[in-house]
């Protein structure tokens, strides 16, 4: 208690609900990411994101307000956009998904670079410093925004933790789901709209060109770790917000950093010494398990499994 | 999920599973032509025919999983919606991805929490029928290891536990043997065949026409339109097999063509 409020004493109220505003994104995009990732929407995501700076241009251009939470909405809707059209051009046109989904995310990203430069060259105001969206700047957020992010990401990770079941069953197998009755296509849709609203209130934090790493990179590191979604979901969300604390942490010391390339090299330092370390899955222990044991980590496991289920068919 | 099943005794008299004139069509190709048929009775069915043929697509047309053009599926006399629960399928198992974080038992309880409402996750009575599923399929001490740590029939089983787990009076699966070995074969065609002894109807995707002979109480042969079906021993003969597995670039093809030129010039 005494060493927090020292450090409390230190730095202004403000920096400390930036802190814990963005820390909330981080744990969501993790959260959410998860998802994101098991149903290999990774790279839709990557477009979405690219897509919300048309949405923050636009949204500044015909409203006129600088404020966040208009910015935002206009960063959603454009995302959202972006994500209708993938399943579009699916739909109704021969094109692969890799390429639809390059073509999407470089034509959004040119025509927001355009609107954004555009904007600022003629001196539209409030247009300047809309370029922290490109690469994040937490360092110009006001304890208010903070709290806009915070409390859509908290909401955003209610949404998971109430509907579990539901996410789970779709995403692993939406087939089954559907012939259950489940409406599956919708689950579908509302999990990738939840990675969509992530890039979104990720993009104060990251920035448009890195947010998805804010989704990607967590859970990649979560899965080295565990064989079970609960512990991964745990395992993401921790990761997201450590990350992102550390980002705001390095560049609220280091002002002209912007914060969304220090969040990712966090992040991604997490990566590579999971890659490596982690039990079971990592690289060290695949290559020492090889060579002693085949597959020792996992028959060590089933061990455990069947001495409980022996003990708990006693009881 | 939760449905209707209270009207189902109305219904005594009709047949467990029927389609009429079902047709389904991916564009303006034709998959499956006019399929009519019915299964009155508790059985073991095979639906047998080349790769390609539309037997996957007839599965899945029926549990409403890809659009009908026409034609329609009754199961005791009623659509699909009224009777969802009293249902099972097990889709192909190529169509998951095995890495995914979940473990035998995850999987298995999914199959028991399908039936709950919205946000109901279930607690000890489902996951008492998860372990019994898993013990009908002799999986009970794979329970807590990941999905993907399994062999091919393994998993084949684990997605059967699932559908068992629904407790399901009707059970459709799309190609159970697919990369089985023959003693998982055999071990998967018995659990079938108990479950058809204790009054199921078990509907099976399956290629192979020798096991067919020796586990199926009826087939249908299948080539994007229905060949032939009824009991095993009168439907497998060597005119209709070449007639199901010759007829590659029949009718039905030009017929697709012409409708495709057709779209394209009006």
């Amino acid at each position: 208690m005494i060493r927090l409020s020292v450090i409390a004493a230190f730095l202004p109220y403000n920096t400390l609900v930036v802190a814990a505003g963005v820390a909330a994104v981080g744990c969501a995009a993790g959260v959410i990411g998860t998802f994101g990732v098991l149903r290999k929407r990774a790279l839709v995501g990557d477009a979405a994101a690219h897509a919300t700076l048309v949405g923050v241009a636009s949204a500044l251009l015909l409203t006129g307000q600088r404020d966040l939470a208009v910015l935002l909405v206009g960063g959603l809707t454009s995302a959202m956009v972006a994500i209708v059209l993938l399943v579009l051009i699916r739909k109704f046109t021969r094109t692969r998904d890799d390429a639809a989904i390059a073509i999407v995310l470089s034509v959004s990203f040119g025509l927001g670079i355009t609107l954004i430069s555009g904007m600022v060259s003629r001196g539209i105001p409030g247009s300047g410093g809309l370029e922290r969206f490109l690469l994040g700047h937490t360092a110009s957020l006001t304890a208010h925004d903070a709290i806009l992010l915070g409390a859509v990401s908290a909401t955003s990770v209610l949404c998971i933790v109430v509907g579990l079941k539901e996410a789970t069953m779709v995403a692993f197998d939406r087939d089954f789901a559907a012939a259950a009755g489940w409406p599956a296509a919708t689950i579908d849709f509302v999990l990738i709209a939840l990675v969509a609203v992530m890039v979104v209130v990720g993009l104060p934090a990251a920035g448009a060109v890195l947010v998805t790493a804010l989704v990607v990179i967590p859970p990649a590191v979560a899965r080295q770790w565990t064989e079970r979604i609960v512990p991964m979901l745990v395992i993401a969300g921790t990761v997201g917000l450590v990350s992102s604390l550390l980002g705001v942490a390095i560049s609220s010391v280091a002002v002209q950093i912007p914060t969304g390339p220090v969040v990712v090299l966090v992040a991604t330092s997490f990566l590579i010494f999971s890659v490596f370390l982690a039990p079971c899955r990592g690289i060290v222990w695949r290559a020492r398990a090889t060579s002693l044991l085949p597959s020792a980590c996992c028959e060590e496991k089933d061990a455990e499994t069947t001495a409980r289920v022996v003990t708990e068919q006693k009881l | 999920m939760v449905g209707n099943d209270s009207a189902s005794e109305v219904h005594a008299d009709a047949p467990m599973l029927e389609w009429h004139d079902l047709t389904v069509a991916y564009g303006r190709r034709p998959v499956l032509w006019n399929v009519d048929f019915e299964i009155p009775k508790p059985c073991l069915f095979g639906i047998i025919g080349p790769n390609g043929a539309g037997k996957s697509t007839l599965l899945k047309a029926s549990l409403d999983l890809v659009q009908r053009a026409g034609g329609c599926v009754r199961f005791w006399g009623q659509p699909l919606a009224q009777v969802r629960s009293r249902i099972a399928y097990v889709p192909q198992r190529e169509t998951v991805d095995w890495d995914f974080p979940v473990t035998v038992m995850d999987v298995v309880r999914m199959g028991a929490t399908s039936k709950l409402g919205w946000f109901q996750r279930g607690g000890k009575r489902e996951r008492e029928l998860a372990l019994h599923s898993l013990d009908r399929v002799g999986l009970a001490d794979f329970s807590n290891r990941q999905i993907g740590k399994l062999s091919g029939g393994q998993q084949q089983r684990v997605f059967l536990a699932r559908a068992l787990a629904r407790e399901a009076e009707i059970y459709l699966l799309d190609e159970p043997m697919a990369g089985v070995d023959a003693g998982s074969q055999e071990q998967i065609f018995n659990i079938l065949a108990t479950l058809r002894d204790q009054g199921k109807l078990i509907v099976a995707v399956h290629h192979d026409i020798r096991t067919a002979v020796e586990w199926f109480d009826a087939v249908a042969l299948v080539d994007m339109r229905l060949v032939a079906a009824g009991p095993t021993a009168e439907i497998l003969t060597p005119e209709n097999l070449t007639m199901t597995y010759s007829g590659r670039l029949s009718v039905l093809d030009e017929i697709g063509e012409a409708v495709e030129r057709g779209g394209r010039t009006s």
